[in-house]
Parts: structure tokens; C-alpha cells; sequence
């Protein structure tokens, strides 16, 4: 989720909550004022009355209201009550039931005794209250907009260094010569963080220049001692006085040799991969590659007959190195070839830009998370170093391909296609 | 035949030039750019084996040099850097071949000989032992006149062991020689015994002599008078 979004959706339940306990606080304080308001009136009436029978005047003759507000009534018996009720009574003007606030209570002049209820309708509190109410909202409303967009405006404004940075951090590769440059923004928190990305990145470039600098320099020295201890140990082998003791030890020396050297070369192929120092893409066509391949390692497959099942459907292109492209070919071949047995069969298709080659080998599911692994051997095979499906595996990664395996069928698929995020 | 040695591992260079005195051709070498570049100038060679990473400045320059004096000598690359902009920039500036570090003698050797017969006699020249001659650019074999049948795999494993006669050439040398980077993708090894099988088998049969040799068991080699 965005800073902002995030930011926004606390803001707005915060407001959203603040107003609703302040709104249901301020109506029911409405509601109070209003209702003291009614019962003042009628309290105020009330005591018109009661002067009036002070003063002697007949009750019934002299109080009939236009809007039936007041009722009276003789009593017999002298009584003393007051109170307060509410009720809702037919209104002629409004020609519905309306809700009244009700006073009812007694009063006597000389002998004559008298229930009086005096009725307040409540419908403009009622309105009053709605228009309370409509306001409320609107303020409400209104006052969360205005603050959102303010809160927008300002979040975008503050945090621009932040997003500038962002972006430079976005398009920044180790990898390339260009240097980074932060503006000064004036904002502490923010030339502090821009400081630290930019020790932090020179840190990383000088790393990733000396480590380049080290795994070739390394590779470069080993491959030369690596070439005498070879050479001479072929020489020494030429000498054929050796007895058959030392012959078959050197022999095993010079082996030893040839795998470390052969190790050494994968090691190094794979750190250039990873560093992606293989530049200059191509379109590569694998259907045609694949073909040249095969055709070339032809008697590999009829010595150990493997029968080779080639389906071009369609033509597949990827974009990549073309080194690359043909170690990736060839790893996935020897893979197919080199864990397949006798009389085995290796079919290889492709279809819409996806490669897939199948092959026969042991009956056997290999753990898909261990396949793809440095050093993961599977059979007892000396002459695999393990490496080759890895380094399969990071071609595939580096060139936003997707390698993978399962097995079913009896038999084990290998399958190479674009990345999906990928047009 | 004269050969010019330039690289900076002494010891490699010593093992290389033993190799190729072996084989009767005449060796001199040189450790850098400079020396190397003085001796081409001085002196004309047949071919030179030069190394891309030398310490004053990269064998590239010099085939650049040699190319416009003696356009006609021949030029291997040999180098530890197994990258592709370095073998293409080398063909493109006219090298004949290159070769990865660490290499086998046996494929230098077979290499260096190929290439001589290419710029000395354009391929022409047949190759004559005993009652065997080989024709190595229109790929035929002929024993006493008459035409030996052999698949490409056996040709080339016969060219490969007639360029390193008398010598011990192991089963790695062989299968790399035949399948270069595909050599360990498969039990090679069998395959080199079946292929040095039907090629043997072939050659006894017509020329009514087995000129291989096994090993011990970890090499062959090819006799011949």
C-alpha cells in the first residue's frame, strides 16, 4: 500500500470517528436547549393562568386558543399535580399527527377547581433539529474534503525529496559507470537519508568492482598454474618407461586436474552471469540452435541410443547473448543426454515461445528446489560437476526466461518460457 | 618450420615449446609484447602462438603489427579469458585459431599443424605413413591406393593421432578434441573406446597392421615406422 493511502485511510476513520461522537454529543445538546426552551413557554403560560384566576376571570371563557393549546376542564374534588408528558394529537394545519409536549396541572379559584393542559407542538424543534442535523453533515463533509486535498498538497510537497531519491535509487544500476547525484533538500531527516544511499552506493560500486576485479584476477591466475600442472603431467605421461603404477597415478593427477580446471571455468561463468557482465543482446533463434546442436552431437545420442524426437512447431526467439545462448543449450542437451539411459528418448518441442524438452532417465522425481542448486548431484555420475543446470538455471534468470522442471509420465521436463510479467 | 612463443608463464611456455621440439619444429619465444613484437619484426615465423593477457599490454596489438609485416604467418591465440569479444576481436584482427587456457599439448599440436598445411600447401599436402596417406582437406583416407571409409568422427580421430604420432594421447585429450565442450556431457569415454574401436578395426583390416597402442588403459598412442 502507498504511503499516502495509507496515511489517508488512518485520517479519514479518525475524522470519520471524532465527528460522529462530537455530532451525537452537539444534537443531543440541541435537543436539551430546545426541550428547556418548550417547558420555559409553557411554564411562562402557566403562570399567565394562574394570575388570571387571581384576578377572577371565568377559565373556560377566556383561554379558548386558536390553535388548541390550551384545554381546561372543571374538577370536583381539589387536587394538586403537575407534570410533564408527550404526546401527539391531530394537527388541522398539517393535517397529520404531530408530536406535542404536554403540562398538565391543577388550579383553583375560590371553589371552583380546574385541570389545565396546555400543549406546545414539537414540530419546529423537530425541523430545527433535522436542520441541525443536515448541517452537521455538510460541515462534515465539506471539513473532511477540504482537509483531505490540504493533507494531499502538503503530503506531496514534504515528501517530494523522498520521491525524488526513490526514483534515483529506481533507475541506479551497480553495475554502470554513472554517478548518483542527490539534490540538498533542506529537510534534515531527508539530506541525512540522501547522505547515507550515497556512502551506501559508492560502498556497493567499489564492492562490485573489486569482487569483479578479484573472481577474474583469480580465475586468470589459477587458469595459468592450472595449464602447466596439465601440460606437465601430459608430458610425463608421453614417457613411456613409467611402470603402470606410476602411470595410472599421474594418470589420476592429470584427471583431477582437467576436473578442477573444468570447475573453475563453471565457477567463474556463473559469477559473470550473476554480475551480468555478458552484454550485447540478440534476437537468438533456439529452434535453429537447437537443430545445430543436435546435429552436431548426433553420434553422442546414437552411441548411447537415445532415440531424439525434435517437434519445431513454432519458431521461438529470445533475446540474449549468443554465448550464453549456446551454453544454455548445451547444458540443457548434456543434462538430457548425460542423466538418460540406454535405449532412452529425448523429445524436444517447442510452441508459442515456450521450449520443452522431455527425456527418460531414472524413475525417479528429483526434488525441484535441489535441482536448480550448485553442487546438487543427483546420480553417481563423476563426470558432472553439478553445475551445469545451474548455470542454466541463472542464464534463464538474467535474460528473464523461467526455467522449470517436473516429472510425470515416467518422464523428466525441463521447460523454458518467457517470464509472465514480461510483454 | 618456425614457431614464435609469446607468453609470460615461463613454465607454460618451457612445457609448450618441449611439446613442440618434440615435434620437430623450431621454437623461440618471448615473454611480452615488446620482445615479442622486436622478434617479428627481426625475424620471419611460420606461425605464432600468442597470449591475450601479457603483462605490458594485450596480445591483440600485436597480431595488429604482425599483420601488416608478415601477413602471411600464421597466428594462434592462446588465453585464460574464455570470453567471446576476445576470440572475435582476435579472428577479426586475422588470427587463424584460439584456445582456452588450459589447453591440451596434443590439440595444440594438432592445431598448429592443421593450420600450417592450410597457409603452407592450402591443405593440399597428403600426409604419407607407411602405406597410409591422408588427405586432410578433401577428407579422405586411401590405404594402398585404395579408398578407406571412414565417418567424420573416425577421420578426424586419425588426423588427430597422426599429428601426435608416437605420442600418449588420453581419453580426456581425445573426447575433447572430438566434442569440445560437450566432452564431459555424456560418458564420453565409451564413446572414444568405440569410436578408436571401429576406426582400428577399419585400419588393421586394409592396411593389415594395428597401429594403435593402449596405455595402460588411460591412453593410446600411434606407432608407425
Amino acid at each position: 500500500m502507498r504511503l499516502q493511502a495509507k496515511i489517508n485511510i488512518r485520517f479519514l476513520a479518525l475524522m470519520f470517528l471524532i465527528f460522529s461522537v462530537a455530532g451525537v454529543v452537539f444534537y443531543y445538546m440541541i435537543g436539551e436547549v430546545a426541550d428547556r426552551n418548550i417547558r420555559e413557554m409553557l411554564e411562562s403560560r402557566r403562570a399567565y393562568i394562574l394570575l388570571n384566576l387571581q384576578k377572577g376571570t371565568s377559565l373556560s371563557d377566556s383561554f379558548a386558543s386558536p390553535d388548541n393549546s390550551i384545554f381546561i376542564r372543571h374538577i370536583d374534588e381539589s387536587k394538586k399535580y403537575r407534570f410533564y408528558s408527550d404526546t401527539l394529537a391531530y394537527d388541522q394545519a398539517e393535517k397529520e399527527l404531530i408530536p406535542f409536549r404536554k403540562l398538565t396541572f391543577t388550579a383553583s379559584s375560590g371553589d371552583h377547581h380546574y385541570e389545565v393542559v396546555l400543549m406546545q407542538s414539537l414540530l419546529e424543534t423537530e425541523d430545527f433539529r433535522i436542520l441541525i442535523f443536515i448541517f452537521l453533515g455538510g460541515l462534515f463533509l465539506f471539513v473532511m474534503t477540504s482537509l483531505f486535498f490540504v493533507n494531499r498538497w502538503l503530503y506531496s510537497k514534504a515528501w517530494n525529496p523522498f520521491f525524488k531519491s526513490l526514483s534515483l535509487l529506481n533507475s541506479w544500476k551497480f553495475s554502470e559507470e554513472k554517478s548518483v547525484h542527490f539534490e540538498t533538500t533542506g529537510i534534515a531527516e531527508f539530506d541525512q537519508l540522501n547522505d547515507l544511499l550515497k556512502s551506501m552506493m559508492q560502498k556497493i560500486r567499489t564492492d562490485f568492482i573489486n569482487l569483479k576485479e578479484f573472481t577474474e584476477n583469480a580465475s586468470h591466475e589459477i587458469q595459468t598454474p592450472l595449464a602447466i600442472i596439465k601440460s606437465k603431467l601430459e608430458l610425463v605421461l608421453q614417457d613411456q618407461s613409467l611402470s603402470a603404477t606410476q602411470h595410472k597415478q599421474i594418470q589420476a593427477a592429470f584427471e583431477s586436474a582437467i576436473r578442477l580446471s573444468k570447475l573453475n571455468e563453471s565457477l567463474l561463468l556463473l559469477s559473470k552471469i550473476e554480475n551480468q557482465q555478458f552484454v550485447g543482446q540478440k534476437e537468438i533463434d533456439f529452434v535453429h540452435l537447437i537443430q545445430s546442436r543436435i546435429d552436431s552431437l548426433q553420434e553422442l545420442f546414437d552411441l548411447k541410443q537415445i532415440e531424439i524426437e525434435f517437434q519445431a512447431e513454432s519458431h521461438v526467439f529470445y533475446s540474449m547473448n549468443p554465448l550464453l545462448a549456446e551454453i544454455l543449450v548445451n547444458n540443457l542437451l548434456s543434462n538430457a543426454l548425460r542423466h538418460n539411459h540406454e535405449n532412452g528418448k529425448i523429445i524436444i518441442s517447442t510452441e508459442s515461445n515456450e521450449i520443452s524438452i522431455i527425456n527418460t532417465g531414472e524413475n525417479q522425481e528429483i526434488d525441484p528446489k535441489r535441482l536448480f542448486q550448485r553442487f546438487a548431484k543427483h546420480s553417481m555420475s563423476i563426470e558432472s560437476n553439478g553445475l551445469g543446470l545451474s548455470i542454466a538455471n541463472e542464464i534463464c534468470k538474467s535474460n528473464h526466461l523461467q526455467l522449470t522442471y517436473c516429472y510425470s509420465g515416467g518422464m523428466h521436463h525441463f521447460v523454458l518460457r518467457q517470464e509472465d510479467n514480461l510483454i | 618450420m618456425k614457431i614464435l612463443v609469446i607468453e609470460d608463464e615461463s613454465t607454460l611456455r618451457e612445457t609448450i615449446i618441449s611439446y613442440l621440439e618434440g615435434e620437430g619444429f623450431l621454437c623461440e619465444h618471448a615473454a611480452s609484447v615488446e620482445l615479442g613484437s622486436e622478434k617479428v619484426c627481426l625475424y620471419e615465423y611460420d606461425c605464432i602462438l600468442v597470449d591475450i593477457g601479457l603483462p605490458d599490454g594485450s596480445g591483440l596489438s600485436l597480431i595488429k603489427e604482425l599483420k601488416k609485416i608478415h601477413p602471411e604467418t600464421g597466428i594462434i591465440i592462446i588465453s585464460a579469458k574464455n570470453s567471446i569479444e576476445d576470440k572475435i576481436s582476435g579472428l577479426d584482427l586475422g588470427a587463424d585459431d584460439y584456445l582456452t587456457k588450459p589447453f591440451h599439448l596434443p590439440e595444440l599440436n594438432s592445431r598448429l599443424k592443421s593450420l600450417l598445411r592450410r597457409r603452407k600447401f592450402e591443405g593440399k599436402q597428403a600426409i604419407l605413413i607407411e602405406n597410409i596417406t591422408i588427405f586432410p582437406e578433401n577428407r579422405q583416407v586411401y590405404v594402398d591406393k585404395e579408398l578407406l571409409q571412414l565417418t567424420k568422427s573416425e577421420f578426424d580421430l586419425l588426423l588427430f593421432f597422426t599429428s601426435n604420432r608416437g605420442r600418449v594421447l588420453s581419453k580426456e585429450s581425445i573426447a575433447e578434441h572430438l566434442w569440445g565442450d560437450f566432452a564431459d556431457a555424456a560418458d564420453s569415454f565409451d564413446f572414444v573406446y568405440s569410436h578408436l574401436k571401429n576406426l582400428r578395426r577399419k585400419l588393421a583390416e586394409k592396411a593389415g597392421k594395428d597401429h594403435f597402442q593402449n596405455v595402460y588403459g588411460t591412453g593410446y598412442v600411434f606407432m608407425a615406422e
